[in-house]
């Protein structure tokens, strides 16, 4: 007699009609192209030369790491995600991708993002991929984005390191420079993302993330915006005095700061309907165009000196 | 009369087989991808490619 009864299991697998399209979602290719960005002035502000097909590895690795974050990330807020407008339409609350689908999707490409990065390029950068990956889906994801209105503010740190890894990719060890990129992506997460939860707010409430103004209100919030910007700008401009970026950086950091701060100051005042919202939304989108800028002035810099060392 | 032998097990539909071709060739070209660059490391760092600490 068989132990199993054959008769009793339903024999109706799940046969998948996921496209590539629906594995590219799950990379979240929108925060990818941000990695990528940040990285690669990580990697370009080393004061090494790398091989362009290793740079390449490096960058290619970093990407996969990041895409590898977000599938695992997918995977395991598949609830949270049907709940909310902004994710409902991802492949999983969708039913294109199963959860199962995604966690192995999500791992392989950890798993060959590290080995790859760690083989070819070095096992610092390969080691530092696979820690923010770690913080990523296991220390945010897992722990602390249902459990603390803090989740993006330590969570913020898996978004800083890209540049971190790629430095390491570059030289083979860490010095205080990329820990400065670090520090300004960190400074910047908070208004960034609690500019965003002020205006999703319904949304997060809805889905039980305890986002600050869910948990706070949108007046602490709002302090709480105008703080990390005060920070985030004096963190940001510091490297130019403590001679790490030169003038054209520090000048570039303080006309970009004074047009967040300005932005965060409106949030912090208006507080009532339209207009509190439209200041809302406003920081939001600047905040992007300030990190894209600060970033973009430091490539400049790196690409103007290359092309022309003695006008510099 | 159709001569033809009737399958065993599951059919897949036009749309499954068509999506499963398509992830198949993502996975091929990313493969590829992963060939490629081992090769051209393996190129561009010479001889000290088996230069490392075990």
């Amino acid at each position: 007699m068989s132990v199993v009864d054959h008769n009793a299991i339903e024999l109706s697998p799940r046969i998948s009609e996921a496209d590539v399209a629906d594995y590219i979602a799950l990379l979240k290719p929108r925060v990818m192209s941000l990695v990528i960005f940040t990285a690669l002035v990580g990697l370009m502000i080393a004061p090494v030369h790398v091989h362009p097909v290793l740079a390449f590895t490096a960058i290619l690795c970093i990407a996969v790491g990041a895409g590898a974050s977000g599938a695992l990330n997918m995977a395991l807020e598949g609830d949270i995600d049907a709940l909310m407008t902004r994710t409902a339409n991802r492949p999983i609350p969708r039913g294109r991708v199963t959860r199962e689908e995604a966690l192995a999707f999500g791992m392989t490409l950890a798993f060959f993002a590290v080995m790859t990065l760690g083989i070819l390029v070095n096992w610092i950068a390969g080691g530092l991929l696979a820690f923010t990956i770690f913080f990523y889906v296991v220390i945010y994801t897992m722990a602390l984005k249902r459990w603390t209105a803090q989740n993006i503010v330590i969570g913020g740190a898996a978004g800083a390191l890209p540049p971190v890894v790629a430095w390491a990719a570059a030289t083979g060890s860490l010095s205080v420079e990329p820990w400065l990129l670090f520090l300004i992506i960190f400074f910047w997460t908070p208004p960034h993302f609690w500019a965003l939860a002020l205006f999703r707010s319904d949304d997060y409430a809805r889905a039980g993330v305890p986002m600050l103004p869910v948990v706070a209100g949108p007046d602490a919030t709002r302090l709480q915006i105008l703080l990390y910007s005060i920070v985030l700008v004096a963190v940001a401009a510091a490297p130019w005095p403590l001679g790490y970026f030169d003038a054209v950086y520090g000048v570039t950091s303080l006309v970009l700061g004074a047009g967040m701060l300005a932005l965060a100051v409106n949030v912090y005042r208006r507080r009532e309907g339209v207009e509190a919202l439209r200041a809302t939304r406003r920081l939001f989108a600047f905040s992007i165009f300030y990190l894209f800028a600060l970033f973009a002035t430091l490539l400049l810099e790196v690409v103007v000196r290359a092309l022309a060392p003695t006008v510099w | 009369m159709d001569d033809k032998p009737k399958p065993d097990g599951i059919v897949l539909t036009e749309a499954q087989q068509k999506s499963r071709r398509r992830r198949s060739i993502a996975i091929a070209l990313a493969l590829g991808v992963l060939v490629v660059l081992f090769f051209a490391v393996t190129i561009v760092k010479g001889p000290a490619v088996l230069n490392r600490p075990l």
